[in-house]
């Protein structure tokens, strides 16, 4: 059970989280999805410090990939509420203003 | 490792998995939200195992008390909204992202997990809150504060892009 | 010197043309009259030194100056034969200069007055000098290809100053019509060329006469036309005089002529009577060496300038506008001269071209003048003129010189000059060496005779509808009347027509004929043409018997005078047309129209190929752009478009998209990249794999299946190899010349060896090619299995390892191979193994010069 496993463990975590982002059409379970696959990061930046624990690298990373990841989320939802308001529906299908 | 710790790994491990399967799987963003809750939950747990003391409860107070609670709040306020299935519609893309995602997590997943690394052990005071902090405080000064101050603009623009504009 | 001559005028239309606009008219005129001028006066000191040489009895004397060297062609027969710019004046050219100059710079004079009111005066004058420079490189050049970039600028020249006025439409038509026939006449002048140079080895006159006097062109032609041989020199002529036919206008290619006459009438006088026109009539000339040997071309020059003379006089007797009738007189004149070149009076021909310019180049600037005051447009009606002599006494008086001149009155310079051509024929008939000459004599004569007759009808015809009787376009009736009041020409336009007027009736004296008629006096040595012009052009010997000149001299003056006789009856001071009531209707409309030749030709050449151009052109349309343009876009934008559905504006299609590039990113750092570089030191070998993140080695330097490192971060390891490590042999082949590098792996077994390959097999030699190779002990064996080498008689090649030999055109060495092998290993745990042959620069101590020679058997070459 050595960090290889944790390694492992983030890879699947995130591949929930990015299976989820491609797939589903709500914008907020998207998000949310996002919210795993950087949840997934912290866990590897973790498991690597861990294994090499000389300094505190890792962690640090870690924290501010926490904070870093709040405030996207933050700006993120506001955006999401804004456009609400005008579309009144959060699916992505819909969203295609950027279209070619 | 230890057994306690092999232990709790598992089951964090398991916890956190179900946790994100049961978010991306929900129809409702509720209980998507749930889902989110705990796995982060789990994963707080699973950081103990790594001795990261000061990120667990960070993960707690933060993710758990903060994210999550923005979510529902937003959730709140959109209101429910009901889904037709988690999958509809463009399903052959689909299912070929859904493949590829299962083969990339696959290939990385077998051959990382061959890191072998020993456990080593942790010199004192690593991932405390005092071991931490000194750390943030001596070499990470200025990207702490430039966080804050991120964390400021970010406020600032969310007022900013989700203000009514009622004038 | 000379080539001051031909570069003041040349800067002069530099400078006009390109600033002209912007420069006061004074300055314009300056520099365009002004570089003549010089131009004319340097031709004055080179001709006064050329002819002092000739006095000092100098053997074909000439000037000459080589400016630089151009290129150089490679003909068949292995010689690369050189084209120099190079300028000669002798006696031909030296007179050739003095009348395009002189008669030039009175144009040019002559042009300030009547075309000081055209706006683009500026342009005309740098096209006029444009058009002396290329005149004079023409005329002084001492090759046949500096020669043709004067034919060809002159030709251009033609075309700008023929569509001057070119936003009419058939005005520029006829420039473009120009154009057009002078470069058919082009192709036969490089295809002469082609052959002169071809027999001759040189493009230089010099060489090329020298050669025809040598009888070096009496070979026959490698194709033979319609059963016969011809010889190289019939053939050669026989093009160069298609080049002379276009650009002198003579049939089948005078048809741009009389259509020139849409420019303006200094133009008309500079190019087409004076110098542009004389052009063929200059080249025979200069290759009279080479003409004279072929009998045949000589038969068909002659032939087809007395018939030209014929057809340019029948139309210009019914024609009605003077420049016209001046146009089609023009093209008979060339007739005659070419006459004379056909019957190998060369000197005499060119005498008339030196007098014909002088009377015709004034009759062309009389009709200008005349149009000028009357202010027409375009050309003038006779038929609306008359009465002139009492308007411009100048312009009547030095028309008349010049119509006497040309109708060949006695003591006029066209009177001696003419008689010298009948002369010619006249002795043709006596030389009468067999059935063709006599014939062809025959047919000059009377048909030069007839031509006589007409020329000396139309020109007076001409002159007294003009100028005698009454002005009809007084009353200012009819459609298009003239001005009332015609007035008499400024001082600038006078001038140059006294002048040329003057040396119409006086230049004559310079070629006195060398028997006189009736009494026989012997004038040769007065003759200063004769003697001049015999340095430099050949021709045939002139009679001296009585009755051979009375023949011709009598011709001559009753041709005159019953012409002159003719049209007094018929045309002073009256004012219709007589000739039209005496001749059938039928005829005279088919006169008048040219005999219909440009629609003959329309018919059968020009409509033909603008048919075939429509055509070709509806091809390229449907195939050429359907395939090559049509096609492609549409398919490239239908790819696009295929690809443009990746952006749908759906943020999951994108993020799967980075899916993708994730996966190719993580592809190459997939497994690690492995590699072996070699270095020698000494005798040891340093190995070295690819540097990267995290990369592990093992090294199995001499690929014995054990590694020799285990599992560590040494990117490079060296080794020593000894004898058992070698696994075979690594032969270079290399090819001296470029060095291409066939490297081909030996072992025990026979290996075809691949010369070809490095050499192409057309340099190889047989012996070269086919061999095979081995390894023998430490040796290579080369062997030709399938045959035997001459010297080897069938032994094998040995050469030692280490060692470079040859064969044939390419080295041979061998080397000797051993195997390296590393094994690199990644983070992800995924390894490469890579195995590489390496040949070592051994030196090994083998007996010296071990090339394939001798008795080891060389590859005889």
């Amino acid at each position: 059970m050595g960090i290889g496993t944790y390694l492992a463990l983030a890879s699947v975590l995130f591949g929930i989280g990015a299976a989820g982002f491609l797939v589903r059409r709500n914008m907020l379970i998207q998000l949310m999805s996002i919210e795993l696959m950087l949840n997934s990061v912290n866990v590897l930046l973790l498991a690597f410090n861990r294994a090499y624990p000389g300094n505190h690298d890792g962690q640090l990373f870690a924290f501010f990939v926490i904070a870093v990841a709040a405030a996207e989320l933050v700006i993120g939802l506001s955006i999401l509420i804004a456009y609400y308001r005008i579309k009144k529906t959060l699916d992505t299908d819909d969203a295609t203003l950027l279209k070619y | 490792m230890t057994i306690p710790g092999a232990t709790m790994f598992v089951v964090t491990a398991i916890f956190a998995i179900a946790g994100g399967l049961i978010t991306i799987w929900s129809k409702r963003p509720l209980r998507a939200a749930m889902g989110l809750l705990v796995h982060i939950i789990s994963l707080s747990g699973m950081f103990l195992t790594l001795n990261a003391h000061l990120m667990a409860v960070l993960q707690l107070l933060v993710y758990a008390g903060a994210v999550v609670v923005l979510f529902v709040f937003v959730i709140m306020l959109i209101g429910p909204e009901a889904e037709v299935g988690p999958i509809e519609g463009r399903l052959a893309s689909r299912t070929l992202s859904i493949a590829m995602v299962v083969a990339v997590v696959l290939a990385l997943s077998t051959s990382v997990a061959y890191f072998d690394a020993p456990w080593v052990e942790v010199p004192e005071g690593f991932g405390t809150v005092q071991g931490l902090g000194l750390a943030i405080y001596r070499e990470a000064a200025v990207p702490f504060e430039i966080i804050s101050i991120t964390l400021l603009v970010a406020i600032i623009g969310a007022i900013g892009v989700a203000r009514s504009r009622t004038e | 010197m000379l080539l001051l001559i031909i570069l003041f005028p040349l800067g002069g239309a530099i400078l006009n043309g390109l600033a002209g606009r912007y420069l006061p008219k004074a300055v314009v005129t300056l520099v365009a009259v002004g570089s003549v001028a010089v131009s004319f006066v340097l031709a004055v000191v080179s001709f006064i030194e050329l002819y002092g040489m000739a006095h000092d009895h100098v053997e074909h004397a000439a000037l000459g100056y080589h400016f630089y060297e151009w290129f150089s062609v490679k003909i068949p027969g292995g010689s690369v034969v050189p084209i120099n710019v190079q300028f000669a004046m002798d006696s031909l050219s030296g007179v050739m200069t003095l009348v395009v100059t002189g008669v030039g710079g009175l144009i040019h004079m002559y042009s300030v007055g009547y075309m000081g009111d055209d706006e683009g005066y500026p342009r005309f004058m740098s096209f006029l000098n444009l058009f002396m420079a290329s005149m004079l490189i023409l005329v002084l050049g001492s090759s046949l290809p500096v020669m043709f970039i004067g034919w060809e600028g002159v030709g251009l020249c033609s075309y700008l100053l023929i569509g001057f006025w070119y936003e009419n439409r058939d005005y520029a038509a006829a420039g473009r019509k120009a154009f057009v026939v002078n470069r058919i006449g082009d192709f036969g002048v490089l295809i002469g060329m082609f052959i002169l140079v071809g027999v001759a080895g040189s493009f230089e006159f010099v060489d090329i006469n020298q050669a025809a006097m040598n009888g070096e062109f009496q070979g026959s032609f490698p194709v033979w036309l319609f059963g016969m041989a011809p010889s190289l020199a019939t053939v050669a002529c026989l093009f160069l005089f298609l080049g002379c036919t276009g650009k002198s206008a003579q049939i089948p290619l005078y048809v741009w002529l009389p259509d020139a006459m849409a420019g303006p009438t200094p133009v008309s006088a500079l190019i087409h009577a004076a110098t542009m026109v004389t052009a063929g009539v200059y080249l025979c000339c200069r290759l009279s060496p080479l003409f004279i040997t072929s009998d045949f071309a000589m038969a068909v020059i002659a032939v087809t300038g007395t018939l030209t003379a014929l057809l340019a006089a029948s139309i210009a007797v019914v024609q009605r506008e003077m420049k016209k009738i001046l146009a089609y007189s023009t093209v008979s004149q060339l007739g005659f001269m070419f006459a004379a070149v056909g019957v190998g009076f060369f000197a005499a021909g060119f005498f008339h071209v030196f007098t014909h310019a002088f009377f015709k180049a004034c009759l062309f600037l009389g009709a200008g003048s005349v149009m000028h005051a009357v202010h027409a447009h375009g050309d003038a009606d006779i038929f609306k003129l008359g009465g002139m002599k009492k308007y411009m006494p100048v312009t009547r008086w030095t028309f008349l010189a010049s119509c006497l001149a040309i109708a060949g009155f006695p003591l006029t310079s066209g009177f001696f000059s003419k008689d010298e051509i009948l002369l010619g024929a006249a002795a043709q008939i006596y030389r009468g060496d067999n059935a063709l000459i006599h014939g062809v004599g025959w047919f000059v004569l009377i048909g030069l005779t007839l031509a006589a007759v007409m020329t000396a009808f139309y020109m007076f015809r001409l002159y007294f509808l003009t100028f005698t009787g009454e002005y009809r376009s007084a009353d200012q009736s009819g459609d298009h009347p003239y001005d009332a009041h015609p007035h008499e020409s400024p001082p600038s336009m006078a001038i140059p027509l006294m002048v040329l007027g003057a040396g119409a009736l006086v230049v004559g004296f310079l070629g006195l004929p060398h028997v006189l008629p009736i009494t026989g006096t012997h004038l040769a040595e007065w003759s200063w043409w004769g003697h001049w012009m015999h340095s430099s052009v050949a021709g045939q010997p002139v009679p001296e018997e009585l009755h051979i000149v009375n023949l011709a001299s009598g011709l001559a003056f009753g041709a005159m005078a019953i012409g002159i006789s003719a049209a007094w009856v018929l045309y002073r001071n009256k004012s219709e047309d007589a000739l039209q009531k005496m001749i059938p209707a039928r005829l005279y409309q088919l006169a008048f129209d040219k005999w219909r030749v440009d629609e003959l030709y329309a018919a059968t050449i020009v409509n033909p190929l603008k048919k075939v151009a429509t055509a070709a052109g509806h091809a390229d349309m449907t195939f050429v752009d359907a395939l090559m343009t049509k096609w492609p876009s549409f398919k490239s934008r239908e790819i696009g478009r295929l690809l443009a559905r990746m952006q749908n504006g759906v943020v999951q299609m994108y993020g799967a998209v980075m899916i993708v590039g994730f996966v190719g990113v993580m592809a190459w750092y997939w497994t690690p990249h492995s590699g072996i570089d070699a270095e020698f030191e000494g005798t040891s070998v340093a190995l070295t794999a690819p540097a990267g993140l995290g990369y592990q080695y093992r090294w199995d330097a001499n690929s014995d299946g054990e590694f020799e490192t285990e599992w560590g971060d040494a990117a490079s390891t060296s080794f020593e190899y000894e004898d058992d490590d070698i696994r075979g042999v690594a032969v270079f082949i290399t090819n001296i010349q470029s060095g291409i590098e066939k490297r081909l792996n030996v072992g025990d077994a026979w290996i075809p060896l691949p010369i070809e390959s490095v050499v192409p097999s057309e340099f190889l030699s047989p012996q070269e090619i086919g061999f095979e190779v081995r390894i023998d002990g430490r040796d290579l064996l080369f062997r030709k299995p399938f045959a035997r080498t001459k010297t080897t008689g069938g032994r094998d090649i040995r050469l030692p390892m280490g060692r470079q030999g040859r064969l044939g055109s390419a080295r041979v060495v061998g080397r000797p191979l051993v195997e390296a092998t590393v094994e690199v290993r990644n983070a992800f745990g995924n390894s490469s193994v890579t195995t590489k042959g390496i040949p070592l620069p051994f030196d090994v101590e083998t007996p010296a010069h071990a090339s394939l020679t001798g008795h080891e058997g060389e590859v005889a070459r």
